[in-house]
């Protein structure tokens, strides 16, 4: 049998994930991306209509609000939890791990539908404060911003927690036992050795979150009472309720150029390869 | 002119019949029947069609579909001998253009709305009405066009819940935006579609009036900018059972919803937890369409929307399904429950201004716009 060459190895590897990404994947993108400048009319009357709009403008901007929150409240909340499964959760890691991977058997639909079953007016929390006098009438947890959230990082918390644990679990404890060994406090060798090994998870975590919370549909829908109208929505809406495939192809161009814009400048701050690509 | 047809309002008289399933309306192989329809049946139709002297009515599947099958379609059988299938796959205008165009129309009557009866009259692509075998004077005035005439109703009403209110309930579109007097959340459609005319009528204008004032820039402006100053008190449907879940679940207790889920909802409240006003509704009625060249040809059809209008199968339509009568006469044969849950009494008809699909095609996509800003900005 003749040996192939390693190139040709490698693109026989590759060739079958690629081949899936380009026919469904990159064609239809191109294809958006041409219905934007072709429909009704030639041109970038769809980028000029979109530029004038108000309420795309808002869309946009609740859109990045809403992502940058969800992003601060699961780095923040996955952290401590990456942390504490790394650091001591020694025989048990398997089991929070498994806690952690969990939710994803659970489509996001139904999680959103419990977060109603939770905020809801006569929904668990309402009721039980309720029940022990704390408030009078019934709080509003949803059907607003502060629903959205909550359940956004609900949902996202498991890709903040996975990139930022396994670069934790990648850190030898030899570097902070030294630098307790040489005097320094618990605080300042977290804060001087540990912390800063961790930034590449924590960047890779905050990436994915944020991305994955711009393009997100179901939750915002069906929490945010129609009044937090995320920018995918609103995409959907154009197409669906005014058949204004121009507009909304244009909208989605918008969005990625967008996310690609935060990711350009992200790259500015961090080394990109090293906290995508890399583990350290 | 733009295609105008309301496809949600449409689709939803399809969700309509898990619930009445779920209820025990509906029986096992009534259900079956109007799931299949909703993917299986329109294939099989298509191939049934040759045969000659059969029609073939079209809607939008799901209880409909059963309903329609049961109450209008199966009794014209049993009178004349003449096979009525129902196709629940949608007759769009954009599909029975498709049809017509092709030449190969396999349906002979559709369930179309008034928008879409126009538009395909001026593409000639439909058939005129033969108002000497269907009779004029048993539709709602409004809804006798050319090519094209009315088949049920349905309306945009204002919901209340008393009980949550504690008896404080708003009588009209005024009252639902003071806030002050009548604390607590609103739901409105995620569509201007019978909301900005309660925008307009809360603002004091007559409801004979409400199109006209809608008709110029600043009619549609003020009546964004009552969304505007209520939108903080608003909670907005985006599907027929959204609003349905909204007052279930008792987070709402006003609201302008679809009267056809108000009629499942009256089950499904507890007493007094639950009522609606016709008082300043917006009705909008469902318009039969003959696609030009239908197969069974132009008389048969008539007759069969002619057998349509008797009275007592359209009661019958509006107890099953919450369907109203296009009839007027048929007002008269609702039981005295039941009345004041159908759109079309003489009580709530005087009450209550036609959907008109001039304004929509003409202003809708703008208006929209304009909406959702009001909503989010």
């Amino acid at each position: 049998m003749p040996r192939l060459g390693e190139k040709t190895q490698y693109w026989l590897l590759v060739l079958p994930a690629l081949a899936i990404m380009i026919a469904f994947y990159i064609v239809p993108v191109l294809g958006i991306w041409q219905i934007s400048v072709t429909e009704p009319a030639s041109g970038f009357g769809n980028f000029a209509k979109a530029a004038q709009s108000n309420a795309v403008k808002t869309s946009f901007v609740l859109t990045f609000r809403v992502a940058a929150v969800t992003t601060v409240g699961c780095v923040l909340l996955g952290y401590i939890v990456a942390y504490a499964i790394s650091n001591y959760a020694g025989r048990l890691t398997p089991l929070m791990l498994a806690l952690v991977i969990l939710p994803f058997w659970v489509s996001v639909l139904i999680r959103s539908f419990s977060w109603i079953v939770l905020l809801g007016r006569s929904g668990l929390v309402n009721d039980s404060l309720r029940g022990a006098g704390l408030i009078d009438s019934p709080l509003r947890l949803m059907h607003n911003e502060f629903g959205v959230l909550v359940a956004m990082i609900h949902v996202m918390l498991p890709f903040a927690i996975l990139p930022m644990l396994t670069n934790m679990r990648g850190i030898p404890d030899a570097y902070v036992k030294a630098a307790r060994g040489l005097g320094a406090s618990e605080w300042t060798a977290f804060r001087q050795v540990y912390f800063p090994q961790t930034l590449p998870g924590v960047m890779s975590g905050a990436l994915l979150v944020f991305v994955l919370s711009l393009g997100f549909y179901v939750t915002p829908a069906l929490l945010g009472g129609g009044r937090v109208l995320m920018i995918s929505e609103y995409i959907t809406y154009q197409i669906q309720e005014f058949l204004a495939w121009g507009l909304g192809s244009a909208l989605s161009v918008i969005l990625l150029i967008a996310t690609a814009l935060v990711l350009l400048i992200a790259a500015r701050f961090v080394n990109l390869r090293n906290a995508l690509l890399e583990r350290k | 002119m733009t295609e105008t047809t309301d496809f949600e309002a449409k689709r939803d008289i399809a969700e309509i019949a898990v619930e009445r399933y779920k209820q025990g309306r509906l029986t096992r192989r009534g259900f079956i029947a109007a799931m299949g329809a909703l993917g299986i049946l329109p294939a099989l139709n298509s191939k049934v069609s040759a045969q000659a002297k059969e029609i073939v009515v079209v809607n939008w599947g799901g209880t409909a579909k059963d309903v329609l099958q049961e109450v209008m379609c199966d009794t014209y059988t049993a009178e004349t001998g003449i096979p009525v299938v129902v196709d629940g796959s949608g007759p769009s205008a954009g599909k029975i253009r498709a049809m017509v165009e092709s030449g190969a129309v396999v349906w002979d009557l559709c369930d179309s709305g008034a928008g879409s009866a126009i538009i395909l009259e001026q593409q000639g692509m439909s058939q005129p009405i033969d108002y000497s075998i269907v009779d004029k004077s048993k539709v709602l005035e409004g809804t006798a066009y050319t090519n094209g005439v009315g088949n049920y109703v349905y309306s945009y009403v204002l919901a209340t819940n008393p009980k949550m209110l504690g008896g404080n309930v708003p009588q009209s579109w005024e009252d639902v935006w003071n806030v002050k007097d009548f604390p607590g959340m609103r739901t409105f459609r995620k569509s201007v579609r019978g909301q900005l005319e309660s925008a307009t009528m809360a603002q004091g204008v007559a409801p004979e009036d409400v199109y006209e004032v809608l008709g110029t820039e600043d009619g549609i402006a003020a009546a964004i900018a009552k969304f505007r100053e209520l939108r903080d008190n608003i909670i907005v449907w985006g599907s027929g059972s959204d609003s349905q879940n909204l007052f279930l679940q008792e987070e709402v207790a006003i609201g302008n919803i679809w009267s056809t889920r108000a009629h499942l909802l009256k089950d499904q409240m507890d007493e007094g937890a639950f009522q609606v006003s016709f008082n300043g509704g917006v009705i909008a009625p469902g318009i039969w369409v003959v696609p030009k060249d239908n197969p069974a040809g132009s008389e048969e059809v008539m007759k069969f929307i002619a057998h349509a209008q008797d009275p007592a199968l359209q009661v019958k339509w509006l107890e099953m399904i919450g369907s109203g009568p296009i009839n007027p006469e048929a007002a008269a044969l609702v039981p005295a429950e039941l009345a004041p849950w159908n759109p079309s009494s003489p009580e709530n008809l005087a009450t209550q201004i036609l959907y008109n699909d001039e304004w929509y095609a003409k202003n809708q996509v703008s208006a929209e716009e304009m909406y959702i800003d009001a909503l989010i900005n």
